[in-house]
């Protein structure tokens, strides 16, 4: 069952893939400097103790033959790429092969390992590492399924700002040394600036901008991962701010901001597309109205993707993003290792690769993988320009605007929370 | 070698009975290890017995929160709906398509590789394929509009992602007709022209011809068949998480956001409804047979 859905899931996403792809995108052209602050600086921490090497080159050793299971979502050209071609290349000097098996939700690797273990499947399991999301990682830690104490002793987790609460914290649950940082995520509106002359800058103008054109906008429906976040960003605003929703979910304070939520989404649900009478499914469904000209605008959880869709030529040249003036959500994605992989050494390796600057710098070429994971300012000097002087195409607006008052997420309950409740008080309203 | 001398018939030869039961055996094996054994294991979690996050009392929790939840409802409604409608459509368009087609040799073939070809392809690809015809951007919208029949895009009915099912009924229709067409064309094939001459010749018409006929002889295929197709349209996921409405939803898709929910609890939800699922296509395949059976043998 489980298998059969994850294969159906891979297939669609492919599907996808070859029926909006019609050209192999370009990297982007480099030009003008911008700035890469994308973490909060910290006074840079860049020597290497001896102990690290102690207790890496037996983990390099171990790793030596050994190949990496590596189940993430595969619904991305660029992303899976990187990770068959670049990533891969990098792993071969240490003898370490890196198989990628994609899935069509990350879920269904969580429920792969937790299928194991509730077979007592404890060792020799089928997944190495899996590119992890915060509702993920806490289902996975919730049943004790992840291998934990290992990220510190990643060489290059000495560039990871652990004192940046948007690290340190996976949707509000803490790591705790259980998966180690990959990209940072940044949520942000995408428009075609043929049709929106001048686009709105901040929940409020957006709102307006949707009632002035009806059936130009939609947002994908609950449980969608982009649609959840796009709550969560109404979520803040109606809140006046995220400041006092950080912390444990406290349903006293949800109670008396969810209403004005739901209020927000019945009154623009007349404007939307098809009078609101329904949404699109999921992300994809929006990109496809959008590609189509059916709707105006489009959002996305990783910015970069959209010059892959451009490039394809899926999506018009006139494309171009904006984040409110107060900024939009931001998160980091990790990746982690279950309890029973067989090759938890080389998963280490491939960790470590992943954090370093090269790796990191090529990544946010990879479409939507996103932004830099680490601290950047705690990099060599020499290292730090090719971020500092990072450049997009047009249609991706630049790193310091996208990153700038980034929003941190909230935790997991308010997630499922919101999402369970806009079904009830939205969706079936 | 054993195994092989008896064979060779050397030795005293297993009873039939045995033989038959061994032969049987590898297939036996998977359904009720494979088969019975999901079922268990999902009856049992439908339970609330999850002992991944330490729930070991069994109770009926979850199918308490199934039938509050405002959705199930609909769902269940738009599942028998749709389910009721494809399967009745396809075993129409597939009897007249199979005796259209069997009038000339070239057309017997022609259908028979027309069938087959369609067989191979799977449902998802259908769907994605009526995604792109059917939708307000599609291609049969694009036409209408370039041909001056609909002002816009959004003017062109929308039957993807409708309330009624039209694409998820339509993609169902276009894989199923040939399934169920494959069949009917093989049992046509087996002689029923000297029968229909024979009728004729008695005076028979065409609708008698069909209905004294044609009909007995193609019903036990039309049937199991259809409900083969009633089935799995019934609780098949993939096609109207693609094409339906996040509300409502068909009972497979709320199993399957419920089974995919973040919070491990949700999933004896899932379970409970997919107790209903297997249930429901229980009872109407055992009704369907009675009365099936009896039509067969008054028929014949």
């Amino acid at each position: 069952m489980n298998r059969e859905r994850s294969r159906y899931g891979t297939v669609l996403a492919g599907l996808i893939v070859v029926l909006s792809a019609c050209s192999s995108a370009a990297p982007p052209a480099p030009s003008t400097a911008t700035t890469g602050a994308v973490s909060t600086s910290s006074p840079a921490a860049t020597v290497l103790p001896s102990a690290t090497a102690n207790t890496w080159d037996p983990v390099l050793a171990e790793a030596k033959g050994q190949t990496v299971n590596w189940y993430m979502w595969g619904g991305d050209d660029l992303i899976n790429k990187y990770v068959t071609g670049y990533v891969n290349d990098q792993a071969k000097p240490f003898g370490i092969t890196v198989n990628e098996v994609t899935v069509g939700d990350t879920v269904d690797a969580v429920n792969k390992v937790l299928g194991e273990k509730s077979a007592g499947k404890n060792d020799n399991g089928s997944v190495d590492m899996i590119w992890i999301n915060g509702e993920n990682f806490t289902t996975m830690k919730q049943a004790s399924a992840l291998y934990c104490g290992w990220v510190h002793d990643l060489p290059n987790d000495q560039y990871v700002d652990w004192t940046n609460p948007t690290v340190a914290n996976d949707f509000g649950i803490s790591v705790d040394n259980c998966e180690s940082p990959w990209t940072l995520a940044q949520f942000a509106m995408i428009y075609d600036s043929a049709k929106v002359p001048t686009p709105p800058t901040d929940a409020a103008s957006l709102i307006a901008w949707i009632k002035a054109n009806p059936g130009k906008f939609t947002y994908p429906a609950m449980p969608d991962f982009t649609g959840s976040v796009f709550a969560r960003q109404m979520f803040y605003y109606v809140n006046g701010g995220y400041q006092d929703l950080l912390g444990n979910f406290d349903q006293t304070k949800y109670d008396a901001v969810a209403p004005k939520l739901w209020s927000l989404f019945n009154d623009i649900e007349p404007s939307l597309w098809r009078q609101g009478t329904t949404y699109p499914q999921s992300i994809e469904a929006v990109d496809q109205l959008y590609a189509n000209g059916e709707v105006y605008m489009d959002m996305t959880y990783g910015p970069t993707e959209t010059a892959g869709f451009v490039q394809k030529g899926t999506w018009p040249a006139t494309t171009r993003e904006f984040v409110f003036d107060s900024g939009m959500v931001g998160d980091v994605s990790y990746v982690a290792i279950p309890y029973n992989s067989p090759h938890k050494a080389a998963a280490k390796v491939v960790a470590n690769i992943l954090l370093s600057a090269d790796a990191q710098l090529k990544a946010i070429a990879a479409g939507s993988l996103g932004y830099p994971a680490i601290d950047v300012s705690k990099l060599p000097t020499d290292q730090q320009a090719p971020f500092k002087n990072y450049a997009f195409p047009p249609e991706v607006a630049p790193l310091d605007v996208l990153v700038k008052n980034s929003n941190p997420e909230l935790q997991a309950k308010w997630a499922t929370t919101i999402e369970a409740d806009w079904t009830k008080n939205v969706l079936q309203h | 070698m054993d195994a092989l001398s008896s064979l060779g018939g050397n030795r005293p030869r297993l009873s039939p009975r045995a033989r038959t039961w061994l032969l049987l055996s590898p297939a036996l094996a998977v359904i009720v290890v494979l088969f019975l054994g999901g079922v268990f294991f999902g009856i049992i979690q439908s339970l609330n017995y999850l002992p991944l996050i330490g729930q070991y009392d069994l109770n009926l929790d979850a199918y308490a929160q199934m039938l509050a939840d405002p959705a199930f409802g609909p769902s269940l409604i738009l599942s028998v709906w749709i389910a009721f409608a494809a399967t009745f459509l396809s075993a129409v368009l597939a009897i007249a398509a199979s005796l259209f087609l069997r009038q000339t040799s070239v057309g017997r073939r022609l259908g028979t590789y027309l069938f087959q070809l369609n067989l191979a392809i799977p449902h998802i690809v259908g769907a994605v394929a009526m995604l792109l015809l059917l939708s307000q951007s599609g291609l049969i919208s694009r036409l209408t509009h370039a041909v001056g029949l609909t002002p816009d895009t959004s003017s062109f009915p929308a039957i993807v992602n409708d309330r009624w099912g039209v694409a998820i009924i339509a993609e169902y229709v276009w894989k199923e007709v040939p399934f169920i067409g494959v069949v009917v064309l093989a049992a046509l094939a087996g002689g029923t022209r000297d029968y229909e001459d024979l009728a004729r010749t008695l005076g028979a018409g065409w609708r008698q011809r069909f209905r004294h006929v044609i009909l007995p002889f193609i019903a036990p295929g039309v049937l199991s068949t259809s409900i083969i197709v009633f089935a799995f349209s019934f609780a098949a996921y993939e096609v109207p998480f693609l094409l339906g409405q996040p509300y409502p939803a068909t009972l497979s898709v709320l199993a399957y956001l419920s089974y995919t929910n973040v919070d491990l609890n949700a999933r004896s939800e899932a379970q409970a409804i997919n107790v209903v699922i297997a249930l429901i296509v229980i009872v109407l395949t055992v009704v369907y047979l009675r009365l099936s059976n009896r039509y067969v043998r008054t028929e014949r």
